[in-house]
């Protein structure tokens, strides 16, 4: 269900031109017993948001029978049998590629088409626009998965069953009302003076789109990106309703089946839930100062 | 600056027509399914409001969709008690230290990467009395009492789920009340701190108002995100909610009714629950949003 | 709606429409739209014509290639829920193939838990499997609805065969047969041999030896009975397998079946108080612990004994190939009805059937048909071992032989899936729902039927 709309971010338009500083000029200057609570309970939840996700690669590195008898033990002398077994058994690399394939074309497409709307909706008055601009706000609340029987028939009349372009369509499009909430605050911000003046210069709406606003609203891009790319990489059902063939599956489903084989073979299957994770954790890990950049400049005024 | 509305037009359609023939169109297809007669999978007459009828008339529904009903409500209750109040207090906390803010905010929003699908099947494992840690550590620390079956307890087993969900999603509460924060300028803080206030009447006096926007956004997003919440609940409970259907939500009645319960109109049936799904989250959301306005106006003036 | 409301956020001079007036006009006419799209969804009444078609006459239904004349080369797609066995059913379509010069046979398993869900999208689609394998009793009527399956009167010749498997694949509106049984499955008590002669036990012919085996190995530290109580659909099936006899077997589900017994009976409320009973010797929180760890539990001599289906053959040696299987009846409860027997339940979970819409009906037809003989019977025991349905195939593995064995000498029928299963709240459903909370004390085993019956009253017609 999360596909469209489950990605909180509501930033109000702020001025990008002027990226805020960073909140964290913030006070450093108290000290003493406050502080160090604040850091045992700071680190005290990062324990706890990672404790699982630690348990999950431990377990991955130990087999089952050490499973069986330790649940809780430490990986003393880690296997990495379970991910060999994982890798060559589970087609994971295929699967790593149709996930890479789809989740960029969708967040490419949708990112693109909505940054074309979402401009001309910030600057155009017509109350048609308004409409459309509703029309498409109203996605964010469209319980999307719930129509998944239409979007099969869909496909199948127009041949788009067992296709990963079909899938990315689908959640190109799925991706818009998100991209254009966001982009359309940023683009409201930015002030028209730049625009009036390289029309002056003689400049079409076009290439002052490209040339001027794209560069611009670029931390919102960002987020925008790495906001829609996460709920499409996890994605599972529409990938098991719209896919027929094992070469095509992306990870969640490829996952899925991989349960069904190895339902007791632990370890085999911890190490195909890390292959699974480890990708978006690297992606946000080197994204999250864009994300933050982002968000803090749509959420200050 | 204006745009012509027909170059507008050219900028929106490339998006209009993604989002109306992939989104769009589908879903108000599964709309109009909820007006037929059904065979399986092929349509019958039209029966305009029969469907409907038969969701509040009809065994299962009578007993399943209040209950269902019930817990997407509770999952909204307490995840936003939960959430905003745990979100603020980290983004709190995380606020007054510049150097180790991102790096936190990076490990708490670790769990949002991982896929439902991970997620619940991790924490199934996780919570198995069989070989499931929780228990083993709760044996270890003499906690022997605390060693319940949480996932197949009806009475902890909605909890559980509950702070599951609260436990992957933290990330992005702290991240937007981070952002929030960053946005508010110090000096107001500097000059009620001159004033002698205390660090309490700083928060709820001049900080909390001033995030209620962000307090809002954050409440309008988890209601739509908790009255579709699906793949937790389906990767934990499968989809009947187990135990006992204590899990069930609307959307997994959906599944169910689309696909498991082998009822020869189920389509249509299914179709009327999307359709009721939809008005529920579209009506709870503009009436949010709409309190919420107010009390912005009351409180900011 | 959150875009009028972020524009409070900022307090600038800046444009804004009435976003929430026009939100509303959008919603008024997403709304209408739904009742104008009526006339333009995809149509599926011509789906259901199609199918018609193609089933009244499969050999015209062809299109093109001469797909029809099922000597042409042709290639037909299965599909399954069996992920597990995939490689085995590739081996058995080898067979077929090598007889059947010209026909492929592409074998494709999806994941057990959603194929309900691609088997619906499948065959109404225009490329779906051309022998897909459907769900059984109750579960393949919506199928049959959509006239999605080919009736195989004409093909299929099931003499012999045992009823109740056989029941699995007809339509229960026009008794029609759609598809033939690929096994048949009944459920008994797995034991570990090695952890039974530890122990200095013997697989128990009375109700006390059976208990008293359960409370010398709780004595040893081993878990008696390894059951996983998290996953729904093992609770009946537990009960099946050591209660059967208390509430009296097929007599019972026969009374209940044409409604002149109801779930508040005292013999089906003392059978679960004899599931309850045996709590004590279940693994701890029961009703949280998984399938699967109740698996490893048992794989890994952690617990002795599993109460399982047939069809968990070919899991548990997965899980440990150097288990020493045995497998026994449960014997007759005390307190048991007159005339009680040990009796082992049994039924079919799955079919295969020619989709109305496969361009290719005649070899399908003649596939499927290959499938209700003997030589895919023999291949399915050998290959995917499980039991087959087919009369007079012969069992290598002696467990598996035992299991057949047993259920021909007391047949009784999983009657919770084979009667009760064709309506919501299905049978199962509620007792699933009640167990566990017998299991946790949370209620009383004759609540249970109470609400079974009432339950069951909103769609259980018994025919008198």
């Amino acid at each position: 269900m999360t596909a469209t709309t489950t990605v909180p971010a509501a930033p109000a338009p702020s001025d990008p031109l002027r990226q805020p500083k960073a909140a964290g000029g913030g006070t450093t200057r108290r000290r003493g017993p406050g502080r160090v609570a604040a850091s045992i309970i700071l680190w005290g939840y990062a324990i706890v948001a990672l404790l699982p996700l630690l348990i999950m690669v431990m377990s991955s590195l130990r087999t089952n029978m050490q499973l069986a008898t330790d649940p809780l033990g430490l990986p003393t002398s880690p296997t990495f049998a379970a991910y060999r077994r994982a890798w060559t058994q589970g087609q994971f690399g295929a699967y790593f590629l149709n996930s890479l394939l789809v989740t960029i074309g969708a967040v490419a497409l949708s990112t693109a088409v909505s940054t074309a709307a979402a401009y001309a909706l910030a600057r155009s008055n017509s109350r048609i626009m308004r409409v459309l601009e509703a029309l498409f706000l109203s996605g964010l609340m469209l319980p999307i998965h719930l129509a998944v029987l239409p979007i099969f028939y869909l496909f199948d009349g127009v041949g788009l069953i067992d296709s990963r372009i079909g899938l990315i369509l689908l959640y190109g499009a799925g991706g818009v009302p998100f991209s254009v909430f966001v982009l359309g605050a940023f683009f409201r911000q930015v002030p028209g003076e730049l625009e009036e003046a390289a029309a002056i210069d003689g400049a079409g709406p076009w290439r002052v789109f490209t040339t001027i606003m794209i560069p611009l609203v670029r931390p919102a891009l960002a987020t925008v990106a790495v906001f829609r790319f996460v709920p499409i990489w996890n994605d599972f059902l529409f990938p098991l309703v719209l896919l027929r063939s094992d070469s095509k599956y992306t990870l969640p489903v490829g996952l899925s089946t991989f349960f069904g084989e190895h339902a007791n073979d632990y370890s085999t299957i911890f190490a195909g839930l890390v292959i699974t994770t480890l990708p978006l954790i690297a992606l946000f890990a080197i994204a999250t100062k864009q994300i933050v950049a982002g968000l803090t400049a749509g959420m200050s005024k | 600056m204006r745009m012509r509305l027909g170059t507008a037009a050219l900028f929106v359609l490339p998006a209009l027509v993604l989002f109306g023939v992939f989104i769009l169109y589908p879903m108000v297809t599964a709309f109009s399914y909820a007006f037929f007669d059904w065979q399986g999978t092929s349509r019958g007459a039209f029966v305009g409001f029969k469907q409907f009828e038969a969701l509040f008339t009809k065994p299962p529904f009578t007993t399943d969709l209040p209950r269902a009903l019930l817990h997407n409500i509770v999952f909204f209750l307490a995840t936003i008690v939960l959430q905003n109040s745990i979100g603020l207090g980290i983004a709190s906390l995380l606020h007054s230290r510049a150097s180790t803010r991102r790096a936190l905010q990076t490990l708490f929003a670790v769990p949002y990467l991982v896929s439902p699908l991970v997620v619940g099947y991790l924490w199934s494992l996780l919570l198995s009395p069989a070989f499931g840690p929780v228990n083993t550590l709760l044996r270890k620390v003499g906690l022997e009492s605390w060693a319940l079956p949480w996932l197949g307890d009806p009475t902890t087993a909605l909890p559980v789920v509950i702070l599951i969900s609260v436990w992957q999603w933290i990330g992005f509460p702290v991240l937007l009340y981070g952002a929030a924060l960053g946005g508010i300028p110090e000096e107001f803080s500097e000059a009620a701190r001159v004033d002698g206030a205390r660090p309490s009447q700083i928060f709820r006096r001049i900080k909390l108002p001033l995030l209620l926007p962000a307090i809002g956004t954050v409440s309008v997003l988890t209601f739509i995100f908790a009255m579709e919440a699906f793949a937790l609940p389906y990767a934990v409970g499968g989809s009947t909610g187990n135990p006992g259907g204590a899990t069930d939500f609307l959307s997994l009645l959906f599944y169910r009714t689309a696909f498991d319960s082998g009822a020869t109109d189920a389509i249509g049936t299914s179709s009327a629950l999307a359709t009721l799904l939809f008005v529920v989250i579209f009506g709870g959301a503009l009436t949010a949003t709409w309190v919420l306005r107010r009390q912005e106006r009351r409180l900011l003036g | 709606m959150t875009p009028s409301f972020s524009s409070t956020v900022h307090h600038g001079p800046i444009r804004r429409a009435r976003p929430r007036r026009t939100l509303l006009m959008a919603a008024a006419a997403t709304l209408t739209g739904a009742l104008l799209a009526a006339g333009c969804a995809p149509s599926n009444s011509d789906s259901a014509s199609t199918g018609t078609a193609a089933g009244a006459g499969g050999s015209a239904g062809g299109s093109g290639g001469g797909a029809a004349s099922a000597d042409g080369p042709v290639t037909l797609t299965v599909w399954s829920w069996r992920v597990e066995d995939t490689a085995a059913y590739r081996k058995i379509f080898d067979a077929y193939q090598s007889k059947n010069p010209g026909v492929t046979v592409n074998f494709k398993a999806f994941k057990a838990t959603e194929y309900n869900q691609i088997l619906a999208t499948g065959l109404s689609g225009s490329d779906g499997p051309d022998v897909p394998q459907v769900r059984s009793y109750g579960q393949l009527q919506a199928t049959l609805a959509a006239k999605s399956l080919v009736p195989l009167d004409d093909t299929l010749d099931l003499k012999g065969w045992d009823p109740t498997i056989v029941a699995s694949a007809k339509g229960k509106a026009d008794g029609k047969l759609y598809a033939v049984p690929f096994a048949q499955q009944s459920v008994q008590l797995y034991y570990n041999q090695d952890v039974f002669s530890a122990n200095g036990i013997k697989p128990p012919t009375t109700w006390k030896e059976f208990q008293d085996a359960c409370a010398k190995l709780k004595q040893a530290g081993v878990t008696p009975l390894a059951i996983g109580g998290k996953d729904d659909w093992t609770l009946p099936i537990v009960h099946e397998a050591v209660a059967a006899s208390r509430f009296g077997g097929k007599e019972f589900a026969a009374a209940a079946a044409s409604g002149k017994k109801n779930f508040t009976d005292p013999n089906w409320t003392a059978s679960i108080q004899t599931v309850a009973d045996l709590k004590q010797y279940m693994p701890d929180g029961v009703t949280g612990v998984p399938l699967t760890d109740a698996v490893t539990l048992f794989a890994t001599g952690k617990a002795a004994i599993f109460p399982g289906g047939s069809y968990d053959l070919a899991m548990l040696k997965a899980a440990n190939p150097d288990l020493k299987l045995g497998v026994f009846q449960m014997p007759v409860v005390d307190g048991s009805p007159a005339g009680a027997t040990p009796t082992t339940a049994g039924w079919a979970d799955g079919n295969f059937g020619v989709n109305a819409k496969s361009k290719n009906v005649a070899a399908a037809k003649k596939l499927v048909k290959w499938m209700s003989t003997k030589e895919f019977g023999q291949l399915v025991v050998d290959e995917i071992k499980q039991v087959s349905a087919v009369p007079g195939v012969t069992f290598s593995d002696p467990v598996m032989k035992q299991m057949s064995d047993f259920y021909a000498k007391n047949p009784s029928p999983y009657f919770l899936l084979t009667d009760f299963r064709y309506g919501t709240p299905s049978g199962g459903e509620l007792f699933t729902k009640g167990m566990v909370n017998v299991l946790l004390g949370k209620q009383s085993p004759a609540q249970v039927g109470t609400d079974m019956d009432k339950g069951l009253a909103a769609w259980f017609k018994p025919q008198q």
